[in-house]
């Protein structure tokens, strides 16, 4: 164990809490990706389920047959979308809990000036980061991760009924590439680890 | 058999053989890790085409702010990574062509510096277990000039792809495909076939 390891296992008060919140939000960002590989698969899922089906109406059109046995991709469809809808639900409660970070950090923040003064501490408590830095990190990720859930929402609603497959195909892949987290929030959690302490630096 | 001319040509033959060989493995596998990546490659260029086809203002998708951008943003980032992928594999490949290239070099030149005396007689002389030195320069030859041109044409493809470039990035997974050339693949292998016992009678 190194000496900064021993240092940080020993901090109390703000620094403790700003150490776990940090670990928290590294934890839920890992949940996040790992709901989202899930969610991915659901979604493909569902537009393949559509594209068969569009294709088996085509053949019954042609075919002009009376009744068409459409009921088990309907059912499979319908099952798809409510498991789409379960992870959609899970990553609400993800971005809840972020919320919970943020305003707890923002908490610190407004401790810290009560305590010393508007200007707030005057040595950082891990490395170089002001509490400040640590609200404005918090933010930065929520609101990210925020917009993209509201993202995954009209996917969600939307995916199942389009009938274009250019827009089920930018579904998909605004599914998959988070438009709304760019390089940076990966990067801002890198940043509060090596300053928390939990990546050696 | 007996000129030491003979057996020192004999031993590089059979060093460039046993080099041609090893990388062949090599260059296979190389070659099999770039199939996905030119998969994934093609998969983004088709959803970079179907978001350039489709208007995100006549979408459900329309009140959310620089979508288009921001989605083409990733799609381009992902494309780099994976064309970097795909450019490090490239430098696999180069390391394959140029340890065959090197040794068949050195065994041309070693020929190349004792013509005076091995005659055609000697150089077309050849035994059930050893073929003739004029043939097994050929067969090295032909394997060295494979891999050399294949390297060149599969890194002018991959240099030619860019990640706005949409309409070559579609097309890279075919092309690349068809610089696929199974009867000369064959050949190298036929003639290493030919030598094996050659190349094991040291």
């Amino acid at each position: 164990m190194t000496s900064a390891n021993r240092k940080c296992s020993a901090v109390t008060g703000s620094a403790r809490k700003i150490k776990d919140n940090v670990a928290d939000w590294h934890n839920l960002m890992l949940r996040w990706e790992k709901l989202n590989e899930v969610g991915f698969c659901v979604a493909a899922n569902i537009v393949n389920i559509k594209l068969s089906r569009n294709k088996q109406q085509q053949l019954v059109d042609e075919s002009s047959s009376s009744s068409s046995s459409s009921s088990p991709p309907a059912l499979e469809l319908q099952d798809e979308c409510s498991k789409l809808h379960d992870i959609v639900v899970k990553m609400v409660a993800i971005v809840t809990k972020m919320e919970h970070l943020m305003t707890s950090q923002r908490g610190i923040r407004e401790l810290e000036e009560f305590q010393f003064g508007p200007e707030g501490r005057t040595s950082p408590l891990f490395h170089t980061w002001s509490t400040e830095q640590f609200e404005s990190s918090s933010g930065f990720l929520w609101e990210a991760f925020s917009q993209e859930l509201k993202l995954k929402q009209a996917v969600l609603q939307e995916v199942a009924h389009t009938t274009d497959p250019d827009l089920d195909m930018v579904f998909l892949s605004c599914w998959l590439h988070q438009p709304y987290t760019p390089p940076q929030t990966r990067q801002n959690l890198e940043a509060l680890l090596l300053e928390t302490g939990h990546r050696p630096l | 058999m007996s000129k030491p001319e003979v057996s020192s040509v004999h031993q590089a033959l059979r060093k460039g053989f046993k080099t041609v060989e090893s990388n062949q493995q090599v260059w296979r596998s190389v070659l099999a890790e770039c199939d996905p990546l030119m998969v994934s490659l093609g998969n983004l260029a088709e959803q970079s085409r179907a978001l350039s086809r489709i208007h995100i203002a006549n979408t459900p998708l329309r009140h959310f702010p620089d979508l288009e951008e921001r989605l083409g943003f990733k799609l381009s980032l992902a494309t780099d990574t994976v064309l970097l992928r795909l450019h490090e594999k490239m430098s696999s490949l180069q390391s394959v062509r140029d340890a065959i290239s090197n040794q068949v070099v050195l065994v041309v030149q070693l020929y190349e510096q004792n013509t005076d005396s091995l005659d055609v007689l000697t150089v077309t002389e050849r035994s059930p277990i050893t073929p003739s030195i004029a043939d097994m320069l050929e067969w090295l030859q032909d394997a060295e000039r494979h891999y050399r041109q294949q390297f060149l044409k599969r890194k002018t493809l991959l240099q030619m792809l860019r990640a706005d470039n949409l309409s070559l990035l579609e097309s890279a997974p075919n092309r690349w495909k068809s610089l696929e050339s199974p009867s000369a693949e064959d050949g190298i292998t036929d003639s290493l076939c030919k030598v094996s016992f050659f190349v094991d009678s040291e």
